[in-house]
Parts: C-alpha cells; structure tokens; sequence
C-alpha cells in the first residue's frame, strides 16, 4: 500500500491567550489516503480550521506529528513549509483571497510561475484549468468584477495550478449562495473523480455529503470518523441524494 | 530564483494599482538628490570658474602693488615663494564705448607667455612684437562690454590723451575676480604700448604676483614681503581674498539646497516608510495569499524590497540626471569641473541607503505576517475615550468625534502622517522666510545699507556742480558725499574697504543693528566681515592706516553690510584726511520714496549734459534671483513629499475603517458624515503637522537666515520672518489641499455600498 497523503499523530495545537493556554487541538490523528475527499465537520470553535490550516503548514503545531507524502513535515521551518506548500499543498479559503491587484490570469498563474514553471507551461496550465472551470473568457479581468462563485472558481483553479497531491478547502462555500455552492462543489467533485486528494471544512452537512468520508470534530478531538457511502458510484450526487441519504 | 516571475507579476500588478502614490515617491526622491546633487556641485566649487582658471593659469597667491618695481630677486627668496610674476606695470586708464566709460587697468605683458599667472588666451591670439596698437581683454570684462576681437579698445589716459587701441585676444585670468564684481577691468598690452599711452611713471604702479609652494600659507609671505617693501607698499592681495569673494554667491545657494536636500530626505524617508508600512498594511491579506501559496518570509521582504527600494533607487538615478543637467544647464557657458567622485558616491549611497532602511523596516514588518489569510489587521480596538463621550454628549458633530478618533486608532502610522507633513511644511516656511528676506532687501534696501539708489561719480564736473545738479532734481531725498579709499588692517597684511559716506554730523543713513551710528570724528560702523577678520568687537579701538593716515578708529556699531563680504569700514568724511576727502570721489542719491531710479538717472544725465557718471546700486537680492527658482522647485518637491504622506494616511484610514463604514449608515449617520467621519480622520492628522510645520519653520526661518548672513560676513539683521498673511495662507493652502485629496475617496467611500459581513 502506498503511503497516506496525509498522516498525523497525536497533532495538538493550544494557543496562548495571555497566560491561560487555550487548546484548539487536542491529539488528533488523522490518516488520508491518496485520491480521498475527506470533509473536517464540527461546530464553530471545535478546531477545524486549525487542523487544516496545520496540515498546510500555516499555523505551526504545538506537539505531534505530520507526514505529508510520506515525509514529516512538523518539523520544518517557516521557510520549508512554504516551499512544500509550493508543490505540494492547494489552499481554497472562505473569502477566495484572490490577489486583488492581479487579473484572473494572473492569480492562476502566479503559483506556477512561483513553483518554477516557464511564463509559457504557466499559461497553458492556466489555460487548461480555466478551460475547466468555465472562466475562459474571465481571464482578464480583476477579481472584484467577478461574482463571488467566480472568484472561487479561480480561487480553486489558482490552488490546482500545481497539480498539488493535497487539496485544503477551508469553508469554500460558507460565503456563497446557494447556486455557487452547487457550482463549487460540483468542480470540487469533478476534481476528486480525477484523483485530486482533497480535505475539505465545513459546518454544512450538506457540503460534507460530497465527501467519501467525514470526520467530526469536537473540541478538538476527533468524535467520529466514518465512510458515508462511495461517492465515486455517485457521480451525480445532488443536494436531494444528500438528504434522502442522512434521513 | 523561481520566484522572480511570480514576483516580478505582482510588483508590475501592484504598481499598475497605485500609479500615483508610485509616481510621487520617484518624484520626490528624484527631486531631493537633486537638490543635493546641485548643492554638493555648488559648494565643492566645480561650478566656480575662477577655482579651474586659478589652476590652469598657474595663478599667483598673492599680489603686490607698489609705487615703483619692487626688488623682485629679494622677493623670491622670502620663504614658501616659488615664482615670481611680474613686476608688470599698470596705468590706470578709461575705456570709452558708445559715450559708456569704464574704468581699466592697463598692463604691460610680453610677447611671450609667463609661466606664473599667464592670461589663457581664449578668443584671439597672444600679444606679438611689433602689436603697436594690440591689447589681449579679460574675457568677463569683453563680454560685459560686448567687446570683440578685431574690435576698437580706444582708451583715455590720465593725461586726457586718447588712444585707439584695437582687441587682438580675449583671455582669462585668475588675477583678479570676474567683472563686474570686480573692477576695473583688466586688459594686456606690449609695455612700449602702455609707456605710449600712459608715459609718466607717478601715474602707474607696479604689480607683483607671487606663486608659493603651500597655498594657504600667505600670511608669512604677506609679513615678509611687508617688511622687505615697507612703505612702498599700496596695496596688497590674497588669492583667498579673491576666491572668498568668488564663491558667495554659489556658497549661499548651495547651502540652501543643501538644507533643503537634508531635511527633505529626512522627510522622504518618513514619507517612503509611510507610505511603504499603510500598503503593507492595506495588503496584509494579500501577502498572507502570498504566503499560503508557498512565498518565505524572505522571499516576501525582498518582494516588497523590490518593490519599493527599486522605486527609490530609480528616483536616485533620475535625480543623478537631473543634478548634472541643472548643474550644466543653470550655469550655461560657464566651465564646470564635475561633482568628484567622493562627495557623488557620498550623496548616492547615503541617499540609496536611507530610501532602502525606510523600505527595510515596514517590509520586514509585511514578511513576518501570518500566512492566514483570513487574519485581518484591524485597527486596534478600544473604548471612547471620556473626551469623547463628553463632546458626543454636548452635541459635538458626531463625525468630528467619531474622526478624531479614528485619527490615531494606530499611532505610529498617524506619528509619521503628522511628522512627515510637518517637516515638509517646515521647510516650506523657511523656503517663504528667505522669499520674504529677499523681498525685503528689494522693498527696503535701507535696510541691508543700501539707502542710496544712485551712485553719483563727477567724471568731468567739478564735484560741487555734481551735487548741486544731483540737489536740484525733485525726486532725491538726500545727497551724501562720499569716497572710498583702501584700509590696511593693523597687521597691514590685508586692505579693506575704508567708506566714507555722508558726515558725522549728517551720516548716511547706515542699517546699525547692534551699537550706534557714528557721531563724531573718528567713530566708524563696519560690517561683520570686518570684525570677524580683525577679531574685535564694538566698542573697540582699532589703528588702521586709510588711504596711507594712520587713524585710531572708535568701532560704535555694526552695519548690515552686502558688499566685499562686510568687510567694510564706514564712517563719516570729517574721519577722512583732507586730501582723500576733497573733492568727494562720489555723491550717494537717497530718492524720495516711490522713485524710479532709472527716471532720475536719465533726468540727472540730462540736466548735466552726459557729464555726470550715474549708476543704479545692485541690489544684492537681484544677484540672488536664482534662489527664488530654488523656493519654488524646492517647494514643489515638498509638497510632493506632503502629498505621498496624505495619500497614505487617506488610503489607511480609509482601508482601517471602510467596515465600520456600513456600521456608522446602520447607526443613522448620512452619507455626508460618513465622509465627513473620513475626512476628519485624515484631515486632522494633516492640520496638525501643517500648523506644527509652520510654527517650527516660521521660529526657525529668521535665525538660520542671520546665521548664514553672519557666516558669510554680511551680519545677523537681515533674516525675515513671512508675513503672517503669507504663513496663514500657506497653512490654509496646505490643509484646504489635504482636506481636498482626503474628501474624493471619502465620499466614493461613503456613498459606496459595502458589504457589513466580510471583514
């Protein structure tokens, strides 16, 4: 068996709020295997961003272990993670954070070029991807003419542009209506039916749904962790799926 | 190095998005290295041609004029003496051209060349044996005379003989100053040429120069030569003398600039780590984008390094331009000596380094933040103050409360807003304080002793006629008689001006600042220049030798003196020995205020018959001209300077409170004083560095004038503080101007929908 994409151990994170230590994480240990689409449930305050943001490396971890591919990764500084980030790691965050200054183009291309890609093997990349999402004709414009299911379209693509081996989407439709909830998520799908590892947020039970696994979280400790149903068999899983599913 | 395209994509993005904030801090750094560029030009002497010409003509470092030729074997064996020029003989002659005469030095020269002090022949050739009618001019003096090779040179001697001379070269010379400032001019001819024109030998004198190995070390050499020639002695020189008196002006400009270049650095570094801390604030959540998206921390300080500092370096680089080619430009057809290499590489590094430590501190500062891009910056929070809840509670305007708090939510920011306005504003003043200085040696030349606007010489009249011509004319106030003769200092190593001017009894009205006016026989006024080179003060007795008298002189006050550096003596006729006082030399006009003096001069030409010699006195504000474009260039920079710190507290403000915007419309308050909240926020931080600006300048201004007029021998009493008028409407200006470039994004702002939820 290959090596998991993602391997934590006893990962624990407590921030500091003056004297009182205040845990966010308390011994988390999560193994995702390649090509999973996993979503981090619980309630607000229950830790999830935190483990997702760790896993990515843009919080440092208080005490455990992480292996991304097969390599630990907790113990690398600021620097490396960035660097592993570069190949390795995908963000989608909840206000897309597109960087406003740049064109669509731009913002898509931007890691390539970071990762070291040619001006040229960027645009293709670039092409394709928006190709795929639909924005093709989008790709000159700023973000703020966007819509906001746009923006996370190009938010998504500019987070694929690397081929990373694991995607981390942090609430990626907790600010979206519901039309570009299901416009996300169903490029969220198509990119897991291609084998893209993905680790997903949400407090939404019906994002969760499209998940092949979820894992809840409460105060920081994982509660329950389990397969709902192979989503792969179902390609056209709807809201509707979802909820006839649950009840 | 797979970053530089990805940061080269961001820095071209993010420039496109703040053009003008970009275009301000290139300005701005560009315009103050070249205020320093031009002061470092004009005060290293590169843009003094009489220092070049000093050096190509092997000039002399010091003169002797003597009655007959001195003992020149006796001369070269004084200590530090190297070689000795001359003795040349000079007849004092006058140049008539178009009915204008001028007076000139004429002396002798040989056909060939002299290795020390040699006149380097610009226009035209060198004199040959045989030139029975050729005369080689100094070449300040030609064109000021618009005197021509192959042209006339008709020169009237002592004896009223005439004689036409025709201009075979036109040279330069290190001998002397440049004409007009000094005088009389100097022109060259073969000696049996000058034995022609002036053949009595009691008529001219005789020039010695002496080069010595050590420059600066006259003073023996002048002692030495002073007791080997003693009484033969009239008059002696120093190349230092000449030098001083041929930097002032440049010296003053480049002082100016250069204060302004320091102070403005001073402030363009405030307003670049200004500018560069608000957009690193203002794109916190893009640098954190950034660094999710794999950036270092390194890689983030050295984008925005990038950024910033190659902004501020190319502004150097612009500014290098611009120095040489205003240095070239503003002194057209005078020969330059570059800025060397030290003081270049100097104001280069410094400059470069002050942009990139300004750059360095908030850059740094955007590299450690966190790669979360969901943590927002916000504005430090807090309660309103008791202050505040007071002026809400007696029915303040809600928006000035609300904006004055706004205005220092993040302190340091709103420290370097009212800094970087103030010293900018600051320097403003000071620019207006010399402006209105200027002005008023232009509007009240009394008051920098220059009461007279004409200067009466009898020329062929007797000198009563003159004064009873220059009494009779409606329009003069007071006429002074006057003569200048030359004054040995004590050590009798250098002469000064002796002036004498109007009677102790009646003085010209001199502008004493400290002491008294003379009043009796005996007393003098001089300038500072005069008591700094003879170490005394008011009060003081000083034994000076005038015009060949011994006489005690009671030093009772000190003039504002603009002419030879102070170093003027002044005192009444009655002070003078008979045969220096009668007839007066010259008659000193005071004119009825509101008199044009050219009208007057034309009248007075009139009435005697083109008899008379009138001359306009120049004022030393019009020699100093130039450094009203100095104000105004400078000015300008400055207020670039102002803008780029506006532009960045406009743009913080409005970044830190575009969210409670939504707030502030939910709470009730309209679109107007949302903007107004806005506004106040920045329009306050702008008023309070203007207004301490202007205190500072305007406390300052009058004090650094006097001090440069007491350095430069002219004396502390001519510094002017603007008027108030002036320094009220440069406030208003200034904070209309603000209040202007803060109210266009206020009230997009405020009329603009935002969204309450995303923060």
């Amino acid at each position: 068996m290959t090596s998991p994409v993602v391997d934590t151990v006893n990962l624990v994170k407590i921030y500091q709020n003056g004297a009182v230590p205040v845990p966010a994480v308390r011994g988390v240990d999560l193994r995702v295997a390649a090509g999973e689409f996993v979503a981090i449930m619980g309630p607000s305050g229950s830790g999830k961003s935190t483990l997702v943001h760790m896993l990515g490396g843009l919080e440092a971890r208080t005490s455990g272990e992480i292996w991304l591919d097969g390599q630990r990764a907790d113990t690398l500084n600021e620097s490396a993670w960035a660097l592993l980030r570069r190949k390795k790691v995908g963000f989608v965050f909840q206000f897309f954070n597109l960087v406003a200054n740049m064109t669509v183009a731009d913002n898509v291309e931007l890691p390539a070029l970071l990762a070291g890609a040619s001006a040229r093997e960027a645009r293709q990349r670039r092409q394709y991807l928006l190709g795929e999402l639909g924005l093709t004709d989008r790709a000159d414009a700023a973000p703020s003419q966007l819509a906001g299911g746009e923006q996370q379209r190009v938010a998504l693509a500019r987070a694929l542009a690397n081929k990373p081996s694991l995607l981390l989407a942090d609430e990626p439709t907790g600010n979206l209506d519901s039309r570009n909830t299901r416009d996300v998520l169903r490029l969220l799908g198509e990119v897991h039916r291609d084998g893209q590892t993905v680790i997903l947020v949400t407090h939404d039970a019906r994002v969760a749904g499209l998940a092949d696994r979820v894992v809840a979280l409460f105060d920081g400790e994982i509660v329950d962790d389990g397969t709902i149903g192979m989503a792969r068999r179902r390609p056209k899983a709807t809201v509707g799926d979802v909820v006839e599913l649950r009840g | 190095m797979s970053t530089v395209r990805a940061s080269v994509r961001w820095i071209r993005a993010d420039l496109r998005a703040r053009r003008v904030q970009a275009l301000l801090t290139l300005l701005a750094v560009a315009g103050i290295v070249t205020a320093l560029i031009t002061s470092a030009t004009l005060l290293e002497d590169g843009t003094n041609p009489w220092r070049g010409l000093f050096a190509e003509s092997r000039g002399a470092h010091v003169w002797i004029h003597t009655k007959d030729a001195p003992d020149v074997a006796a001369l070269s064996r004084l200590p530090g003496v190297v070689q000795v020029a001359g003795p040349y003989r000079t007849a004092p002659v006058t140049l008539t051209l178009d009915g204008k005469k001028s007076p000139v030095a004429l002396r002798e020269m040989s056909p060939t060349p002299p290795s020390v002090a040699t006149p380097l022949i610009r226009e035209g050739r060198w004199l040959r044996a045989g030139d029975t009618e050729g005369v080689i001019v100094e070449r300040s003096f030609a064109t000021a005379l618009n005197l021509k090779v192959g042209g006339p040179f008709t020169v009237t001697a002592l004896n009223g003989a005439s004689h036409p001379l025709i201009v075979v070269g036109l040279a330069d010379t290190a001998d002397q100053g440049f004409y007009p400032e000094w005088t009389p001019g100097l022109a060259w001819t073969l000696p049996e040429v000058l034995a022609r024109v002036e053949p009595a030998l009691g008529r001219s004198e005789s020039v010695t120069g002496l080069r010595l190995a050590d420059g600066e070390a006259t003073l023996p050499v002048v002692h030495g030569a002073v007791t080997l020639l003693d009484e033969e002695i009239q008059r002696m020189s120093t190349w230092r003398e000449v030098r001083a008196s041929m930097e002032l002006d440049n010296r003053l400009l480049g002082l100016l600039l250069a204060l302004f270049g320091v102070t403005g650095l001073v402030a363009a570094a405030l307003a670049i780590a200004n500018a560069v801390g608000g957009r690193v604030l203002a794109q916190t959540r893009d640098i954190a984008t950034l660094k999710s998206l794999g950036y270092t921390r390194s890689q983030v300080f050295g984008v925005l390094m990038a950024e910033h500092g190659a902004l501020g370096l190319l502004g150097i680089a612009i500014g290098l331009v611009c120095g040489q080619l205003i240095a070239s430009l503003t002194l057209y057809g005078t020969p330059i000596l570059p800025l060397s290499p030290i003081p270049l590489l100097a104001i280069t590094g410094g400059t470069a380094a002050v942009v990139l430590v300004a750059v360095a501190l908030p850059a740094w500062r955007g590299g450690l933040t966190p790669p979360i891009p969901a943590a927002t910056a916000g504005p430090p929070r807090g309660h309103l103050s008791r202050m505040a809840r007071v002026a809400l509670l007696v029915r303040l305007p809600p928006a000035l409360v609300l904006g004055t708090r706004d205005a220092f939510t993040r302190r340091v920011p709103a420290f370097l807003s009212i800094f970087g306005l103030a010293v900018p504003m600051m320097m403003i003043t000071i620019g207006l304080g010399c402006w209105a200085t200027l002005d008023d040696f232009l509007n009240h030349p009394e008051r920098v002793g220059q009461a007279a606007a004409l200067v009466v010489r009898p020329d062929k009249l007797p000198a009563e006629d003159a004064a009873r011509i220059a009494r009779a004319d409606p329009q003069v106030l007071a006429v002074y008689p006057g003569s200048e003769v030359s004054a040995l200092e004590p050590e009798q190593t250098r002469s000064v001006l002796a002036r004498a001017l109007g009677t102790s009894a009646d003085p010209y009205p001199f502008s004493v600042v400290e002491g008294r006016m003379f009043a009796a026989r005996g007393e003098a006024v001089a300038g500072q220049g005069l008591l700094d080179l003879l170490g005394v003060k008011i009060g003081d007795r000083v034994r000076m030798t005038v015009g060949g008298t011994p006489l005690i002189v009671h030093l009772v006050g000190r003039v504002v003196e603009p002419d030879q550096d102070g170093e003027v003596l002044s005192f009444g006729m009655d002070s003078l020995a008979a045969k220096d006082a009668v007839p007066p030399q010259f008659y000193s006009l005071v004119l009825r205020p509101g008199a044009d003096p050219s009208t007057v001069r034309a009248r007075l030409l009139a009435a005697s018959g083109e008899a008379l010699e009138v001359n306009r006195v120049v004022n030393p504000a019009e020699r100093l001209a130039v450094i009203r474009v100095v104000i105004v260039a400078l000015i300008a920079v400055l207020s670039l300077l102002g803008l780029a710190n506006l532009l960045t507290a406009s743009a913080l403000g409005l970044r830190d409170h575009a969210f409670d915007l939504a707030v502030l419309k939910a709470m009730g308050l309209t679109p107007r004083q949302v903007a107004a909240t806005l506004v106040t926020g920045t329009g306050l931080l702008a008023v309070l560095g203007v207004v301490a600006g202007t205190a500072a300048g305007a406390s300052l201004v009058s004090g650094l004038i006097d001090l440069q007029g007491y350095t430069s021998g002219v004396g502390a009493g001519i510094g002017r503080t603007p008027s108030t008028l002036t320094l009220v409407s440069a406030a208003a200006i200034a904070v209309g101007a603000a209040l202007l470039v803060a109210l266009i994004p206020a009230s997009r702002a405020a009329r603009a929908q935002v969204p309450a939820g995303i923060r």
